[in-house]
C-alpha cells in the first residue's frame, strides 16, 4: 500500500516533466529523422519521399566532409587552448589580492557580449588595416601581417582565437570551482608531504578535477561542433569553404539552396557526430581514478 | 542534446504546422487575375524593407484605399521579410502581393508553381497600350519562365564600377573605358600609394558580376553569357571566360587591388574605397544609399561602366539586376494584388519613387525626371545599352554558384589558375546538367 502511494506520487510529479520533454523534444526528433527522407525546398507544402537519398548524398558530399573536417580541427586547436588556458587562469584567480579579485570579475565578460557584437569585433581587429596587423607592425614584423580572413591557412585559426577569447571565461569558471572543491585536507597533507607547484598539480589537483574536466569537454565538444554565428558572421565560410562548419554547411542547403530535406538530413549527421563524440567522451571519462583507487 | 537539430526541427514542425487547413484554397485563383474589375475586401502586402523603405509602398497604399472604399489594405515589411513569407508560403497562406528581397528563393517558388502567372493582366488596356508596354521588355524578360510571366520587375540595380570623381580629378585621372586604358591608369595609382581597386572578397559575386560576366560578354558577346547560363556543355570554360578569367588574374598579379580583400565584407571594402585606399570598387548602384552613415565628409561616389575588354562583344552591354513582385498562387485577393501594383508602377508613381529614393526602375520613361547626380551616369548607361543581362544563374542554380564563388576566391588567393578556375566552373556546371532533380531554366535574348 505504501509503495503504491509512493509510486503515484513520483509518476504525477514526473509526468508533466516527462510529456513536455516527449511533446518539444522526442517528437520533433523524430520528425526530423522524418523530413531527412524528403526532398523538400521548405516553399510549400509539396513533399517528395526520397528515402535514403539525402544521406547518400550526405555520405559523398564533399563540402560537409570539408566542413567536418573543420570543426575537429576547430575543436583540437580551440579545445587544448582553452582547457590549458582555463586551468592556468583558474589557479590565477584564486586568493584574496587586489589582482585575483580584478581579475575574477572580468574574467567573463566575453560571455556576456553577444555573439554577434564577438564576431565583428574580431572581424575588425583580423580586417588587413585592423589592429592585430597594426601590432604586428608597430612591433617591426611587417613580414608577418597577413589577410588572416582571407588567406586559405588562417582563416580557421582566426576564427579559433576568437572563439577562444568568447569561450575561455565560462571554462575558467568551472575549473575554479573545481579547484574550489579540492578538499583543503588534501591540500595541506599534500604540503606536508612536500609536493607543491607543478608536482602538486600533477599528481594531485588533475586527478582531483576528474568530474570538472568530464563536463568541460563534453561541453566543449557541443559548443565547438555546433559553432554557427561566429563562423558565419567572421568569414561566411570562405574563403572557398576553408572555414565551413557544419552548421554554416546546413543554414546554405537550407535557406539560400532550398534543400529543407536535405539540411535536415545535415542536422541528423551533425547529431550523430555530436551524440558519438560524446558517447566517446563518456567511454573515456568512464572511471573516476580517484575513487577506482580508494 | 543537439539543439541544432532541435532548432532545425522545430522550425520544420513550426512550417508544417499549419499545412492541415485552407493551403487548397489556391485553386480559387485559378481564373487570371487582371486587376479589373470591382476591388474589395481584405489586401494584403509584405515587403521587404531595404535601403528604400517601405513608406512608399504604404503611400501608394493609402492612396489606393481613397480610391477604393471597399479595400482594406495592410502594408507590413522588415529587412528579412522572407523569413516570414516562407512559412506562410507552406502554410498556404501567403500575402497577396509580395515583394519578398533577395532572401527569398524566388525560381524555387516558381518551381514549386506557387506564383501566379501574370500575363492576363500584363494585356490589359493601360492608356493608349498595354500595360505590358509599360515595362522595359528586356527586364520583363527576366521574370519569364516558359513564356510565361510569374513576377513583375520594378526597381533597376545597374552594376558597374565606382570612384571618387573628386579623387579622380584632383589626380588627374579619367575613369577608363577598356581594360587597356585601365592598365594604363593602374599603374599611375599605384604610383600614388592607392590600390586601383578593392572588392568583397567574402562575397565574391560582387567581382564574378563587376568582372568576370562583363569582360566574357566583351570578349565572347552576348552569346558566351547566354550559353553559359543556359549551361551549354564547355561554356564555362570557354575562351571567353578563360580570357576574362585571366584578366583578373593579370590585375591581380599586377597588384591592382587592395590588399587583403579577399578577407573582406561588402562593407568593409567599400569603407576603405571612400577612405581614399583604394580607386574604384565594383557594386550596384545601392552603393550610395548602402554607404551614406559611413561616407567621410567630402566623399562621393560616380558610377562608371565596366572597362570594355575589347573584344568582339558590345561595349553598351550592362549587366543589371530586379527584385521583383510577386502574386503567390494562394493569395486570396489576387486581383485587387495586380490591381494595387498596376498603381504602384505607373509612370506618375514610378517618377515619383526614382525622384523620392534615388533608383532607377523598369517602368520605361520613369528617368524623365530631374535625376539625383548619382543616377544620371546609370540613368545614360541604361539607355545606350543594345543588350541587358543579368546573372541569373546565381539564383537558377545555387550551389554550382557556390563553386564558382569558391573557385574565383582561391584564384585571387594564387592558389589555382585561371584555366583550373573555369574547368571547376564548366564541372561544377556539368554537375548541374546531370541532377536530374534540378529544375532546370533557359535564358532568351
Amino acid at each position: 500500500m505504501r509503495g503504491r502511494g509512493r509510486t503515484a506520487f513520483i509518476i504525477s510529479f514526473l509526468a508533466p516533466a516527462v510529456l513536455f520533454y516527449a511533446a518539444f523534444v522526442l517528437w520533433p526528433l523524430v520528425q526530423a529523422f522524418q523530413f531527412s527522407t524528403f526532398r523538400w525546398r521548405g516553399l510549400s507544402a509539396r513533399m517528395t519521399p526520397v528515402g535514403g537519398d539525402n544521406y547518400r548524398q550526405l555520405w559523398e558530399d564533399q563540402a560537409f566532409a570539408t566542413a567536418l573536417k573543420n570543426n575537429l580541427l576547430l575543436l583540437a586547436e580551440a579545445g587544448v587552448v582553452i582547457i590549458a588556458l582555463a586551468l592556468m587562469v583558474a589557479h590565477v584567480v584564486r586568493g584574496q589580492g587586489p589582482v585575483q579579485k580584478f581579475l575574477r570579475s572580468i574574467y567573463l565578460f566575453p560571455q556576456v557580449v553577444s555573439m554577434v557584437v564577438v564576431a565583428v569585433m574580431w572581424q575588425f581587429i583580423f580586417n588587413p588595416q585592423g589592429l592585430f596587423n597594426a601590432g604586428l607592425r608597430a612591433l617591426g614584423l611587417d613580414a608577418l601581417t597577413r589577410t588572416w580572413l582571407g588567406e586559405s591557412a588562417w582563416a580557421l585559426p582566426s576564427v579559433a582565437v576568437a572563439f577562444v577569447w568568447y569561450a575561455v571565461g565560462f571554462y575558467i569558471m568551472l575549473f575554479a570551482a573545481g579547484l574550489e572543491g579540492i578538499p583543503q585536507e588534501v591540500n595541506e597533507a599534500a604540503e606536508l608531504d612536500g609536493s607543491k607547484g607543478w608536482h602538486r598539480f600533477c599528481h594531485i589537483t588533475w586527478h582531483l578535477l576528474w568530474s570538472v574536466k568530464r563536463v568541460a569537454v563534453t561541453y566543449l565538444v557541443i559548443n565547438v561542433m555546433n559553432t554557427f554565428a561566429l563562423v558565419y558572421l567572421m568569414t561566411r565560410g570562405g574563403p572557398d569553404r576553408r572555414s565551413e562548419v557544419m552548421l554554416t554547411y546546413l543554414y546554405e542547403q537550407a535557406f539560400v539552396n532550398s534543400n529543407f530535406g536535405y539540411a535536415t538530413a545535415l542536422a541528423v549527421g551533425n547529431f550523430v557526430v555530436v551524440m558519438g563524440l560524446s558517447l566517446l567522451i563518456l567511454f573515456l571519462f568512464r572511471r573516476n581514478p580517484v575513487e577506482a583507487r580508494a | 542534446m543537439n539543439k541544432t537539430l532541435l532548432l532545425a526541427t522545430a522550425l520544420a514542425v513550426a512550417i508544417l504546422a499549419g499545412c492541415g487547413g485552407p493551403s487548397s484554397s489556391s485553386a480559387t485563383a485559378s481564373e487570371a487575375p487582371t486587376g479589373e474589375g470591382e476591388l474589395k475586401g481584405d489586401l494584403e502586402v509584405m515587403a521587404f524593407e531595404g535601403g528604400y523603405g517601405i513608406d512608399m509602398f504604404q503611400k501608394a497604399a493609402a492612396e489606393f484605399q481613397e480610391l477604393h472604399p471597399d479595400l482594406k489594405i495592410k502594408v507590413s515589411g522588415n529587412p528579412r521579410v522572407w523569413e516570414q513569407i516562407r512559412p506562410r508560403m507552406v502554410a498556404g497562406n501567403p500575402p497577396d502581393l509580395m515583394f519578398p528581397g533577395w532572401g527569398m528563393d524566388h525560381w524555387a517558388l516558381v518551381a514549386e508553381d506557387q506564383l501566379l502567372p501574370l500575363d492576363a493582366a500584363l494585356d490589359t488596356k493601360v492608356g493608349d497600350g498595354t500595360w505590358r508596354d509599360t515595362f522595359d521588355p528586356n527586364m520583363l524578360k527576366l521574370c519569364q519562365k516558359d513564356g510565361k510571366t510569374y513576377m513583375l520587375p520594378y526597381y533597376i540595380m545597374v552594376y558597374g564600377w565606382w570612384y571618387d570623381p573628386a579623387v579622380f580629378e584632383k589626380n588627374g585621372w579619367t575613369p577608363p573605358t577598356t581594360f587597356s586604358e585601365l592598365l594604363v591608369l593602374g599603374e599611375k595609382m599605384k604610383a600614388v600609394g592607392v590600390a586601383p581597386m578593392a572588392f568583397q572578397g567574402q562575397y565574391p559575386y560582387y567581382m564574378i558580376e563587376g568582372m568576370l560576366f562583363p569582360w566574357a560578354q566583351g570578349i565572347g558577346g552576348i552569346q558566351a553569357i547566354v550559353d553559359a547560363q543556359n549551361l551549354k556543355p564547355g561554356a564555362w570554360n570557354s575562351p571567353a571566360f578563360l580570357k576574362a578569367a585571366q584578366m583578373i588574374d593579370e590585375l591581380n598579379k599586377k597588384g591592382f587591388f587592395l590588399a587583403g580583400s579577399t578577407g573582406m565584407s561588402h562593407t568593409e571594402s567599400q569603407t576603405q574605397f571612400l577612405n581614399g585606399k583604394a580607386a574604384m570598387v565594383p557594386c550596384g548602384s545601392w552603393i550610395e544609399s548602402e554607404m551614406k552613415e559611413v561616407m567621410p565628409p567630402g566623399a562621393s561616389v560616380q558610377y562608371m561602366p565596366v572597362p570594355f575588354s575589347e573584344g568582339s562583344g558590345d561595349p553598351t552591354a550592362l549587366l543589371i539586376g530586379v527584385e521583383p513582385w510577386m502574386v503567390p498562387a494562394a493569395a486570396k485577393n489576387p486581383n485587387a494584388a495586380v490591381a494595387l501594383y498596376k498603381h504602384m508602377t505607373s509612370l506618375e508613381k514610378a517618377k515619383e519613387f526614382v525622384r523620392t529614393k534615388g533608383t532607377l526602375m523598369t517602368i520605361k520613361g520613369s528617368d524623365q525626371v530631374e535625376l539625383p547626380r548619382v543616377l544620371q551616369k546609370p540613368a545614360e548607361t541604361v539607355r545606350n545599352a543594345k543588350v541587358v543581362y543579368a546573372n541569373l544563374v546565381r539564383q537558377w542554380y545555387p550551389e554550382m554558384w557556390k563553386e564558382f564563388e569558391g573557385g574565383i576566391t582561391s584564384m585571387l588567393n594564387g592558389e589555382i589558375t585561371p584555366q583550373q578556375f573555369v574547368d571547376r566552373c564548366e564541372s561544377a556546371a556539368e554537375k548541374a546538367r546531370q541532377n536530374k532533380n534540378l529544375v532546370k531554366y533557359e535564358m532568351s535574348l
